[in-house]
């Protein structure tokens, strides 16, 4: 049975379109998944079936829930809508919770604001929808404030919120795309428990592939504003017409061509490094605690070699990372690069730092926005012996914008004129500009899209074979790492549970964390994958036309 | 919470302790002594002497510091030297305006402030947030005592609802005194009501774009009730801080508008004081003030602990 029907929906915000002419279904009890990238309009799509888009927003069409034209209702019909007919729930969990409201109160006000129910009911019912999202109050007390429970947990009260009034149809938008693997699995599972027992709807957003394979009944691939195909997932991986949901399934698969690898030596050596943080005493006279990030990690990383890091978050991955930057300094245990030993702060040699470059997650926040691009990528200039001159600035600056696939004449423009995959360019270019020998990529390509990560893979693999680089690979996302590195290093509570080559890690993993870790990540089932679908967009590099 | 009210607790005992070294020892390194500095340059010899003596002069400094400490501790402040009475009465004198008067402007100046920042906030970009921000640029804009002088025209002489100037004091009845500290206050709440309009404004601003209100308006609350219940109360922080100076700042800080309507409050008395050079009384109202500001200042990071969880437990 229909439950909700979508038809001719146009949205514009300040006379641009941003949806054109969308269309679907969504029958009762049914799992429908939209899947695209950034700007593609999913989450365009989820706020104009609640109208709450933002201000300038015309929109325009049929949104038909249980018989009623949801376009035609004035805000405060809509107000009794959203939350009781309507839930929702978003992807950053972190902030989606008032930060001075108990996780009690805010399931509870769903219940109170439309009406039925007094305070003291309210709660006791909030108490059930907390159980229900297993957050029972005799672990999780709803006087909890947001900041004293996990990211995963505060995800859990979201959706408390949002199906505390069994609503018809629940919305979720990238609900796991901040979480860890192995709590996005524990709440894709609870999503689709709940839709089955509660027989809600279920509206799916995400940019992933592989969660939309696992969580979908049926599937709607967007481009630019518009469906461009609509299947059930089954039929769309197996059988995809459209050349963009090829191209999108192309590049969430995406290996870069494999590479002949010059070789060579140790160049970085870690052995049995820790640190720990001093943590802030609850009673003043109180012994002093430490958080133990590192504890005892060996490994080393060879000439030309591509080493994974991977681990859930505080694992202990980015204070590794920095301490073999210099970044923070060592309670126990040496690093050397190329046989010189790391020394945190100002005591570290220019010629050492210039040897280790870093790219990390947000080509936006790693940038300063009040410089322009040739300022910003001359910067570790300071690190050379030798000062160079003006002209010969502009020319290195140049010489490594080109390697990385942008225009000379970016030099002058400002970050801001850059899109996300142009910005991780600029932050490999100003990583490449003084040709290091080891750059760490931490989470460098958790934030793209997956065309241009796609991309991106390509560009680090060129810049590998060329230079001989070492990379030091760190990420969440398994099948990027099995993608692009040679060995593994699975870490754990500050330690190193296992480690070796990268197929013998994904193939057979010996830990039970490993194991753990892989089952979760989300895969694209592989009867699913047909030679079809798998080919096209791999074969080669991406033209330059592709990502101007 | 206990942890947190205990380190609030020592840092205000802190503060005290060193602001009362700092105000001691200031006045102690004035070229010459107090004595000589009191009495200025045409004063004898014997005439010095005998008011050092009468000043404890003689004894070192850090038994004079205790002797100062313990004795406002116990609410003596010494005796003034021009007016020859207690300080501590000419300071519960005084008191008896300026606290109610910084008080009166304060309680003004929020109840401008609250509903015209959440009306700009919530109409941003609109009429009337654009009037309330021109209004509150000249507020801040326009000094004080002008504005002082240009109530006392409109309504005390023109329109004679109110005196001019002086203090009837409370014994007159508490509607009296009220009424003689109405056009000060006015006075005073307008520049104040304007900041902190636009503190509220800003910060109301800041919070409604993050992502709880999002959450709340798609349980479905309206605009107006996340204003209310979810952004009000995150946006309290910068909005306490500004009202926390507001309020030291109007204890001590009326000096002007006191002298435009002639009221007998701690900023005129201080005002005479260090035009007489009277240093004991300098001395210990300036103490006083700094308590008022540091006993302030702990009341705000109390209220922060109630307004923000997340500060409950940090010290």
């Amino acid at each position: 049975m229909t439950l909700l029907s979508v038809s001719g929906l146009n949205v514009s915000i300040n006379e641009e379109v941003i949806l054109k002419d969308v269309e679907f279904i969504i029958d009762q009890g049914e799992v429908f998944g939209f899947v695209g990238e950034s700007g593609s309009g999913k989450s365009m799509t989820a706020l104009a079936l609640m109208n709450l888009l933002p201000k300038g927003s015309d929109r325009t069409g049929q949104i038909i829930l249980d018989g009623k034209n949801l376009i035609d209702l004035s805000e405060r019909e809509m107000c009794s809508i959203r939350g009781r007919d309507i839930g929702m729930i978003f992807q950053e969990p972190m902030t989606a919770l008032n930060p001075v409201m108990t996780i009690g109160n805010q399931v509870a006000e769903t219940l109170i604001i439309h009406g039925g129910y007094s305070r003291s009911e309210a709660m006791t019912i909030a108490r059930e929808k907390l159980a229900r999202v297993e957050m029972p109050p005799n672990r999780f007390s709803p006087d909890l404030y947001p900041h004293e429970i996990s990211g995963g947990q505060r995800q859990r009260v979201c959706i408390a919120l949002a199906i505390a009034l069994r609503p018809k149809i629940l919305i979720a938008d990238e609900p796991t795309t901040a979480l860890d693997v192995s709590t996005q699995a524990q709440i894709l599972d609870l999503l689709k428990l709940l839709v089955k027992e509660e027989q809600m709807s279920l509206l799916f957003i995400t940019h992933d592939l592989a969660v939309i394979a696992r969580m979908a009944d049926r599937v709607a691939v967007m481009q630019t504003g518009r469906i461009v195909e609509m299947e059930t997932t089954r039929e769309l991986f197996q059988d995809m017409k459209h050349d963009y949901s090829k191209k999108l399934f192309a590049a969430s698969n995406y290996i870069p061509e494999t590479k002949t690898k010059t070789g060579g030596g140790s160049f970085l050596e870690v052995s049995d490094v820790y640190r720990a943080y001093k943590l802030p005493n609850r009673r003043i006279l109180d012994k002093q605690n430490y958080n133990v990030a590192i504890r005892g990690v060996s490994f080393s990383i060879r000439k030309g070699e591509s080493l994974g890091l991977v681990g859930e978050s505080g694992c202990g991955k980015s204070t590794l990372s920095r301490t073999i930057l210099g970044l923070d300094p060592l309670q126990k245990g040496r690093i050397t690069v190329d046989g010189v030993e790391v020394i945190s702060g100002r005591k570290m040699p220019h010629t050492l730092r210039k040897k280790m470059q870093v790219v990390f997650q947000d080509p936006f926040g790693s940038f300063n926005p009040r410089h322009k691009v040739g300022r910003l990528v001359a910067e570790p200039f300071h690190l050379l012996a030798e000062s160079l001159s003006a002209s010969e600035q502009r020319e290195r600056v140049v010489t490594a914008l080109l390697e990385v696939g942008l225009r000379e004449t970016d030099v002058d423009k400002y970050i801001h004129e850059f899109s996300g995959g142009q910005r991780q360019r600029i932050a490999i270019a100003r990583a490449m500009v003084i040709k290091p020998d080891l750059v760490i990529l931490d989470e460098a390509v958790s934030a793209l899209d997956v065309s241009i990560r796609a991309q991106i893979l390509d560009l680090l693999n060129e810049l590998q074979v060329q230079h001989n680089l070492s990379y030091l690979f760190i990420s969440h996302d398994l099948t990027v790492v099995r993608a692009v590195t040679d060995r593994v290093l699975v870490m754990q509570g500050g330690k190193i549970i296992e480690e070796g080559r990268t197929d013998r890690i994904f193939d057979h993993p010996q830990h039970d964390y490993t194991k753990r870790l892989l089952q979760a990540s989300p895969r694209i089932p592989t009867e699913w994958v047909t030679k079809e679908t798998n080919q096209g967009y791999h074969t080669g590099k991406l033209s330059e036309k592709e990502f101007r | 919470m206990l942890h947190y009210l205990l380190s609030r607790i020592i840092s205000l005992l802190l503060s005290l302790a060193v602001a009362s070294l700092v105000i001691f020892f200031v006045i102690e390194i004035i070229p010459g002594d107090p004595a000589s500095f009191m009495l200025g340059l045409n004063a004898s010899p014997e005439t010095i002497a005998s008011l050092k003596a009468e000043l404890g002069l003689d004894q070192t400094p850090l038994i004079r510091y205790f002797d100062w400490v313990s004795g406002l501790v116990v609410g003596d402040f010494g005796i003034s030297y021009t007016y020859k009475v207690p300080i501590s009465e000419l300071v519960v004198d005084r008191i008896q305006v300026s606290l109610p008067l910084a008080l009166y402007a304060l309680l003004l100046s929020t109840a401008i402030a609250f509903p015209v920042g959440l009306i700009a906030a919530s109409k941003r970009g609109g009429t009337a947030d654009f009037g309330i921000m021109g209004f509150t640029q000249l507020g801040i804009a326009v000094p004080n005592f002008w504005f002082a002088m240009l109530l006392v025209l409109f309504f005390a002489i023109n329109l004679r609802w109110f005196s001019a100037g002086g203090f009837s004091g409370w014994d007159a009845g508490f509607w009296y005194g009220i009424k003689s500290l109405t056009l000060p206050a006015i006075a005073l709440a307008l520049t104040q009501a304007s900041i902190l309009a636009r503190v509220m404004r800003s910060a109301l601003i800041d919070t409604l774009s993050q992502d709880y209100i999002r959450t709340a308006r798609a349980k479905g609350l309206s605009q107006r009730r996340v204003l209310i219940k979810h952004a009000l109360r995150n946006a309290m922080i910068p909005v306490l801080t500004i009202l926390g100076l507001q309020f030291s700042f109007l204890l001590a800080g009326a000096i002007i508008i006191e002298n435009v309507f002639f009221l007998p409050g701690l900023g005129r008395l201080i005002f005479q004081a260090i035009i007489q050079r009277d240093l004991i009384v300098v001395e210990s109202v300036v103490m006083l003030m700094v308590f008022a500001v540091i006993v302030v200042n702990f009341l705000v990071d109390l209220t922060y602990a109630m307004v923000d969880p997340r500060l409950r437990r940090s010290g």
